[in-house]
């Protein structure tokens, strides 16, 4: 539903993955006004964070010497407690913020001097807050809004309105006015505005706050078609079951560091519980279960119904 | 009860009650308004330079020994393309001077144009330093909080609260809707005209936002008793001695004295 054709997308000559390119930005970056900017590679490009440090300008340290690479394809949750830096750290991927120090890479090239407009074609970002970004007076107006600025038009265009306003559950909403609509509606909008661009990294600043049971499973199936289609996804949450569930990594954060990086089975097990409760994380209830059970790790439903079963 | 204001009150934490400290910050709201409107008005209304003068150098020893100096020159730094255009405009088009200082072509600074432009130039910068000193000194809670024990109605206090505030929440909101649209690809790097229409999105969000938030706002308010009736009480309630009132009455004295040298012709 999501998938990018394995033609590559979206007609203009596509950068392929043996370009040195990022993605074909390069042209922007050697001074050429690009007209458009060029298609997004079909393989998402690797993602790395080499020592990054970062200020705001009223000296508050959001980010201490993060060091943090991520593959294409990936899905990795970031969690840690407010203020710890998460969503300072995912807007260095679009250069929204620029790094105090060290260097942000996307497929081993410094991103330092690539336009926002530019990356905007590799890294989709929902930000936290939906009011923020919505302005559109129809629901399909605000969905066109970033594929358009990729250079998307048509029919194309019109299909990836189609597919993203599918994917999250809104297809009959085209022409609803986006402030008529609550804001678990609106923040699933906001998510279906930055997967219409079709982006090979798509990151989603707490995608699940505000959902019900079924928000929270459309949000899931965002996420599954993402990497699906060889994307890479990107979660920062709150949400400890959504992450245990939905995330192959989970990332921790504390006070602008990584103090823990593993799948969910290692991140929550019992040995780091004192770790997760100084970045004021409670693991997930199954975890816990599992654990007193003495289980082993347990970080879902799934995987504790499967090791009791096995026990029994 | 028997504490004084501004004294510590069991279970209030510290940080409500704290009066503000320091050289001219820990004068009353209310003194240092006057100090800005005297400022304010001798700047526009005294003839020529010394207006400017005199605010100048006033302002320039406040905001040394209040270290505010770096603030007040961002402040006058934010204000420079104005200056610039100020500048550019008299130099080149006051009407009727025949002073030029060179011509090139059709292009011919004159002398009155420069003199004219630095006296605007240099009253609009101290005119916004001096407002600017009076905002950076004051917590909104205390000019607040002072604007309701003068006995200026709860409304009163919100509405000017609520304008007060709106400037650092508009500008911090401005900046996050310009950062969504930038990461959907927006261009605000090309031309002007692209940059201009990159700034539709923005409405939207920014007069929805706003509206949205005072609704809330005015709510929450409701739920913590807002309008229920009877005095309310002040946990914060900042200092006014008798050197507030003595510059207060000092700053009067002298804005009518201007005023009134100024309308008997007898300055300017
Ligand atoms: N625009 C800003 N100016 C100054 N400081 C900021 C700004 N934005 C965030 N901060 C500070 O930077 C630190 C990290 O903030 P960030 O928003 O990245 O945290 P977060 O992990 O996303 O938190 P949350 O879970 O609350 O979203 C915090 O101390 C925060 O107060
Ligand atoms: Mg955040």
């Amino acid at each position: 539903m999501m998938g990018r054709g394995a033609g590559g997308g979206r007609g203009a000559s596509s950068g392929s993955g043996a370009d040195a390119s990022i993605g074909g930005v390069a042209p922007a970056v050697d001074g050429g006004e690009a007209v458009a900017p060029a298609v997004a590679p079909a393989v998402a490009p690797a993602v790395e964070f080499v020592g990054v440090s970062f200020a705001y300008p009223d000296g508050t340290q959001a980010l201490d010497g993060v060091n943090l690479r991520i593959e294409p394809g990936e899905r990795v949750a970031i969690v840690g407690q407010n203020g710890s830096g998460k969503s300072t750290l995912v807007r260095h991927l679009n250069g929204l913020l620029r790094p105090t120090a060290g260097r942000v890479l996307l497929d081993g090239r410094d991103i330092r001097d690539v336009h926002v407009a530019k990356l905007a074609a590799l890294v989709g970002l929902a930000f936290q807050n939906p009011d923020r970004q919505l302005f559109g007076g129809r629901v399909a107006a605000e969905l066109e809004f970033g594929p358009r600025n990729l250079g998307v038009r048509g029919s194309e265009l019109a299909e990836c309105v189609k597919s993203a306003l599918a994917a999250v559950g809104l297809q009959d909403e085209a022409e609803t006015n986006p402030y008529d609509m609550g804001y678990s509606r609106r923040k699933l909008l906001a998510i279906a505005s930055v997967l219409a661009m079709r982006t090979p990294i798509l990151i989603l600043d707490e995608p699940t706050t505000g959902q019900d049971a079924r928000g929270v499973a459309r949000v899931r199936g965002v996420v599954r078609a993402t990497v699906a289609a060889g994307r890479t996804a990107i979660a920062v949450s709150h949400d400890m079951r959504f992450v245990a569930e939905c995330f192959g990594r989970v990332v921790v954060m504390r006070g602008g560091r990584v103090v823990l990086d593993g799948t969910p089975g290692e991140v929550f097990a019992e040995r780091h519980w004192s770790e997760l409760q100084a970045a004021h994380l409670e693991p997930p209830l199954p975890a816990v279960v599992g654990a007193r059970l003495g289980l082993g790790s347990t970080p879902t439903d799934a995987a504790l119904v499967e090791r009791l079963k096995s026990n029994a | 009860m028997d504490s004084r204001p501004g004294d510590p009150i069991d279970g209030v934490p510290d940080y409500v009650t704290r009066r503000s400290t320091g050289f001219y910050r820990a004068l009353n709201p209310a003194t240092k308004l006057a100090v800005a409107a005297l400022e304010v008005v001798a700047v526009f209304i005294v003839p020529g330079w010394p207006g400017p003068g005199a605010v100048f150098v006033a302002l320039a020893v406040t905001a040394l020994a209040s270290r505010t100096t770096r603030a007040l020159i961002l402040i006058g730094l934010a204000a420079s393309p104005l200056v610039i255009s100020i500048m550019v405009v008299n130099l080149f088009l006051v009407p009727g001077a025949a002073d030029p200082i060179f011509r090139l072509g059709p292009l011919a600074p004159t002398v009155t144009g420069l003199g004219v432009g630095l006296l605007t130039s240099a009253r609009l910068l101290v005119f916004s330093s001096a407002v600017a000193l009076a905002y950076v000194t004051t917590p909104v809670d205390d000019l607040l909080a002072d604007m309701s024990r003068r006995g200026l109605g709860r409304r009163g206090v919100f509405v000017v609260g609520a304008a007060v505030q709106m400037v650092p929440r508009t500008l911090e909101r401005a900046g996050e809707i310009m950062d969504a649209q930038r990461a959907r690809g927006m261009d605000t790097e090309g031309h002007i005209w692209r940059r201009a229409r990159g700034l539709v999105p923005l409405a939207g969000p920014m007069v929805f936002g706003a509206l949205t938030e005072v609704e809330e706002r005015t709510m929450a308010l409701e739920a913590r008793a807002f309008t229920a009736p009877g005095r309310q009480t002040l946990l914060r309630v900042p200092a006014d001695t008798g050197l507030d009132r003595l510059l207060r009455w000092l700053a009067a004295l002298a804005l009518v004295a201007i005023v009134a040298l100024r309308v008997s012709g007898r300055i300017g």
